[in-house]
């Protein structure tokens, strides 16, 4: 199991809230980046690829010729012949039909819709550059061109959001056709316009916590899963490649400030930019490699995201040897008496009433 | 320390001085008038030290250049080739400059035959440049008075003059006026000291009578001794003897202080210097006491001396349990080189094994917490200071007690007195005013007004020594702009009418959370300080209660209420790396807690008593 992702850094404006790495001043250079995309992918050359993730920034913004020359592109250079599953990120004020008529001919069968809210006081308060009718356009379009898993990326916290509001966003949404719902909580992120300038009726932690509760009591009403602390999907839906990553997993990411975990390394490109334009190779900024215990206790953090599946301590042990897994087996069974995991044989869960206070569980899980 | 010694290259010649020319002395001022400045100076121009960038050579630890006060006195021997083309040897010894310290200082003058008494020409005279200048009096010194900072444009030398005229009856004519930053009239100054200071007095042929007036530790030569030789002589081989323990020891080497340690053949009444004795137990040597010959132990003990007393005690505690015998040798550690502080185990029911440790005032505890974390790297939890109380037990016992926890139950207490202090406060006339009125909501009693001039007064208080060390001083900068300056001394017990107060955290009593007050009021600082508390200790996932009680009886609470959200919603790709690292951020942000029953305590809630308004 291995995953690609392909950073597109463009938006046509930055949301309020975002803190993700993309520019909406540089669109003329996009022809240009992918030049520089598939020349980072030379260094990579013949790796195969179980997942690919087109991801942002804005990955619809590219436009069909360009997403189509991208994947081509991609598909020189790289091993598909197991792809399980391929996702496009897609905003839906350029998500039309010959964008995702495009998609759907290029292999991509799972999109995921930065839909955020369907409140329009909400999406402007944020700095959305879309309305509710052009998410339900975008989903029209999906459904027309073939799409049949598509996902929905919601936010809990927007300014003004209530109980209300949220709920009628996840109603109409799963109405529409999502089998899938990313629902993340706003964090006012440093550099952000909401951190130089806080809206007066942005929810606070408490609030926030009360709107998600609710949203996953709609969720599980409507046979959606809660298989990670922000995600929900109908059984059998939930994001391989998103997965790849609580598990573990090793993935390749390309583009500025994109990430990848290959061969024990964790390394990321630098976000910026002019320096990936200048040299795509050389863009490597961050590299960490963790070693036995800690790396054991970064993989138990991540497996105890994932509610449902859980961590399996005798799959640990396996692939970490004994030593690298005692201490943090000890830390466990701690938190098992402290009533924040369950345990059922080897194999650790967070608990429901835990998941929105979990970094109190992973500070301890982590060395 | 002897690698160190570049200066150490055999025996220089200073020995063959004749005592008639040598000059000791301090430099003594009210704190940020200058005195490491000037101090510079002096060891520049006589080329002691080139001019260098290095600023404040006499302030070696990093606490006291960060603080930019003097903890450790120390000393310098200056060569010094005067205007009558004489060679003199000037010792200048250096003082602490906070009343915390002041019996050190006033052992520190004891060395000397003179002082150089600066203010700085924009403050003029403040607390500590009178309390500083009656020890000096008291020693019986020669006192040069030096205005200081004439280069800045708002010197006032007028007013200055005037005041340490009217103020300490110190001759008009006989100050000088310097600029330390310049080296403006530090030439003029060394003259005066030459001239105006006697020689010392005292016979090398008498027996041997050394004053200790400081000491540092050496992990291979033990603890060194910082002496003035009054009578006779001292050299390597003799055997000399503490007068207050009298327990004897062979002297290995004697010295003085250049800019390391020069060894020399020996020292001879009227010289400053040091003696190696391989004295180990810092515990053996006080500031104050008095060396004599082990031949001659019949000389008499030079007068004064007496032991620190730690005025402020508080209770330390390893943040993790496991780490108690580490703190233990930490401190054992500590008290070498610091043998004014005390300590003993202690046992808290809520922070486990710890240690009481006593200082001689606030800022030598803030100097010594701070140095047990950075220096012996000790992850310590304080507990709020407090004094020692004097309970009076209905029975008659009379219990000196420097811990709130160990109070007895009120039916058994038949009253309780506190240390008082009699505190001098110089402020300008405007701010007379606030500053009583503070004074008095201290529990302050008035026990006079001066007018020195007609621009400022100075009042002088006896306040409760609790009250002082939680936040007067600062209350007092603040009621005064800034412009009020003061000194202290210990005044005796008054019986006070004080209950015990405790605080419950999670339904538990913490026991190094409670704290003795006056009962008048004492529900109102609880309430205070409970909701203090409630914004000091981090959310948990359970509700925290926290309740303040007298006796059985509760008189504040206020709950914490649980955290309901403390998650990271995006967790993939790239962010792997970062979020982990946001994790460990928040485990060392929990590292720094203690442990309490189920609730981590950050150290600010143990101080929290210290930081609520009135």
């Amino acid at each position: 199991m291995q995953g690609l992702y392909v950073h597109i850094p463009f938006c046509v404006s930055k949301c309020f809230y975002c803190d993700f790495y993309s520019v909406s001043d540089k669109l003329e250079l996009m022809d240009k980046y992918l030049g520089a995309l598939l020349s980072e992918a030379d260094n990579y050359r013949g790796m195969d690829f179980t997942t690919l993730y087109l991801g942002g920034g804005t990955p619809s913004i590219l436009g069909a010729e360009r997403l189509e020359k991208m994947i081509i592109g991609l598909r020189r250079r790289f091993g598909f012949n197991y792809l399980q599953e391929a996702t496009i990120e897609v905003n839906p004020e350029s998500a039309g039909v010959d964008l995702l008529a495009t998609a759907f001919a290029m292999g991509i069968r799972r999109i995921s819709i930065g839909a955020q809210s369907l409140n329009e006081a909400e999406l402007k308060k944020s700095g959305r550059a879309h309305n509710r009718r052009q998410v339900m356009e975008a989903m029209d379009a999906a459904l027309s061109s073939g799409f049949r898993n598509i996902s929905a990326d919601i936010i809990v916290g927007l300014p003004g959001q209530t109980v209300q509001s949220l709920g009628d966003t996840i109603t109409i949404l799963i109405a529409a056709g999502v089998n899938h719902i990313s629902a993340y909580c706003l964090s006012v992120e440093d550099g952000t316009a909401f951190y130089r300038c806080p809206p007066p009726d942005l929810p606070d932690e408490d609030e926030q916590a009360g709107l998600f509760q609710c949203i996953a009591g709609v969720l599980r009403k409507h046979g959606f899963v809660h298989y990670e602390i922000s995600n929900f999907a109908r059984p059998g839906s939930e994001c391989l490649h998103n997965l790849n990553y609580w598990r573990g997993g090793e993935y390749l990411g390309l583009g500025p400030a994109a990430a990848s975990h290959i061969n024990g390394k964790r390394f990321s490109n630098a976000a910026s930019l002019d320096l990936y334009l200048a040299d795509p190779s050389s863009a490597v900024e961050q590299e960490e490699r963790l070693e036995g215990t800690r790396k054991a206790g970064e993989e138990a953090m991540l497996r105890l995201r994932l509610i449902q599946e859980g961590l399996d301590m005798e799959e640990m042990t396996g692939k970490y040897g004994l030593t690298a897994v005692e201490k943090l087996e000890a830390r466990l069974h701690e938190l098992v008496e402290r009533r924040m995991l369950s345990r059922d044989g080897h194999i650790f869960h967070l608990r429901p009433e835990c998941v929105l206070t979990s970094n109190s569980v992973f500070v301890d899980v982590i060395v | 320390m002897r690698d160190n010694c570049y200066l150490c290259s055999g025996y220089p010649a200073f020995n063959v001085f004749d005592m008639k020319n040598i000059r000791n002395f301090s430099i003594i001022a009210h704190i940020d008038h200058g005195k490491s400045t000037l101090a510079d100076r002096i060891l520049e121009i006589t080329g002691l030290v080139r001019k260098t960038s290095m600023d404040q050579m006499l302030d070696s630890m990093d606490l006291e250049r960060e603080r930019g006060i003097t903890i450790k006195a120390k000393s310098v021997r200056i060569p010094y080739k005067a205007a009558d083309g004489k060679e003199y040897v000037l010792n200048l010894i250096d003082t602490p400059g906070h009343v915390d310290f002041n019996y050190e200082v006033s052992r520190s003058l004891k060395a000397c035959e003179g002082a150089v008494l600066l203010v700085d020409a924009t403050q003029g005279v403040e607390a500590q440049t009178i309390a500083n200048a009656n020890l000096a009096f008291d020693a019986g010194l020669k006192i040069i008075p030096v205005i200081n900072k004439i280069d800045l444009p708002n010197a006032m030398l007028d007013d200055c003059s005037l005041q340490l005229y009217t103020m300490l009856g110190l001759g008009i004519e006989d100050i000088l006026h310097v600029s330390a930053k310049d080296g403006r009239g530090v030439a003029e100054l060394l003259e005066a000291i030459v001239a105006r200071i006697p020689p010392p007095s005292g016979s090398a042929s008498d027996p041997l009578k050394c004053l200790i007036f400081d000491s540092f530790f050496d992990t291979y030569r033990g603890v060194t001794p910082h002496l003035r030789v009054l009578s006779g002589r001292i050299a390597p081989g003799d055997r000399i003897m503490l007068k207050s323990t009298e327990k004897t020891f062979e002297v290995e080497e004697v010295g003085y202080f250049s800019l390391g340690l020069a060894r020399s053949e020996l020292l001879r009444a009227g010289e400053v210097g040091y003696a190696v004795a391989l004295i180990r137990n810092a515990g053996e040597i006080h500031v104050g006491d008095t060396i004599v010959s082990a031949d001659h132990p019949e000389v008499t003990a030079i007068p004064g001396f007496r032991m620190s007393q730690p005025m402020v005690y508080c209770g330390i505690y390893p943040i993790i349990t496991s780490d108690y015998a580490k703190l233990g040798a930490a401190l054992e550690k500590f008290k070498l080189n610091d043998s004014s502080v005390v300590f003993e185990k202690e046992n808290s029911a809520a922070l486990g094994y710890g240690y009481r440790m006593g200082f001689l005032g606030m800022l030598h505890m803030e100097i010594a917490l701070e140095r047990l974390r950075r220096e012996y790297e000790q992850d310590i939890i304080a507990t709020m200071p407090s004094v020692i109380y004097r309970v009076i037990c209905l029975n008659g016992e009379v219990l000196m007690l420097d811990n709130p926890s160990k109070f007895p139950p009120e039916g058994q207490i038949d009253h309780i007195e506190e240390p008082i202090i009699r505190t001098r406060i110089i402020v300008p006339s405007d701010y007379v005013g606030p500053c009583m009125e503070l004074s008095d909501a201290k529990r302050g009693v008035l026990v006079g007004i001066e007018h020195p001039d007609d621009r400022r007064a100075i009042l002088v208080y006896d306040l409760p020594l609790a009250d002082m060390i939680t936040d007067f001083y600062d209350r007092l900068k603040s009621v005064s702009r800034g412009y009020a300056s003061m000194d202290y001394e210990m005044n005796g017990y008054r019986a006070a009418d004080l209950v015990k107060v405790d605080i419950l955290v999670n339904n538990g009593p913490v026991d190094a959370l409670s704290y003795i007050a006056p009962r008048e009021g004492a529900a109102t600082r609880g309430r205070a300080l409970i909701h203090k508390l409630s914004k000091t200790i981090p959310k948990h996932l359970f509700k925290i209660p926290l309740q303040a009680a007298i006796g059985s009886q509760i008189i504040a609470r206020e709950d914490i209420f649980p955290r309901r959200k403390d998650v990271l919603a995006k967790c993939y790709g790239g962010d792997i790396t970062r979020k982990r690292k946001l994790l460990e951020k928040q485990k060392e942000g929990k590292k720094k807690m203690k442990m309490v029953g189920f609730v981590e305590v950050p150290q600010e809630a143990f101080l929290s008593l210290m930081k609520i308004e009135d």
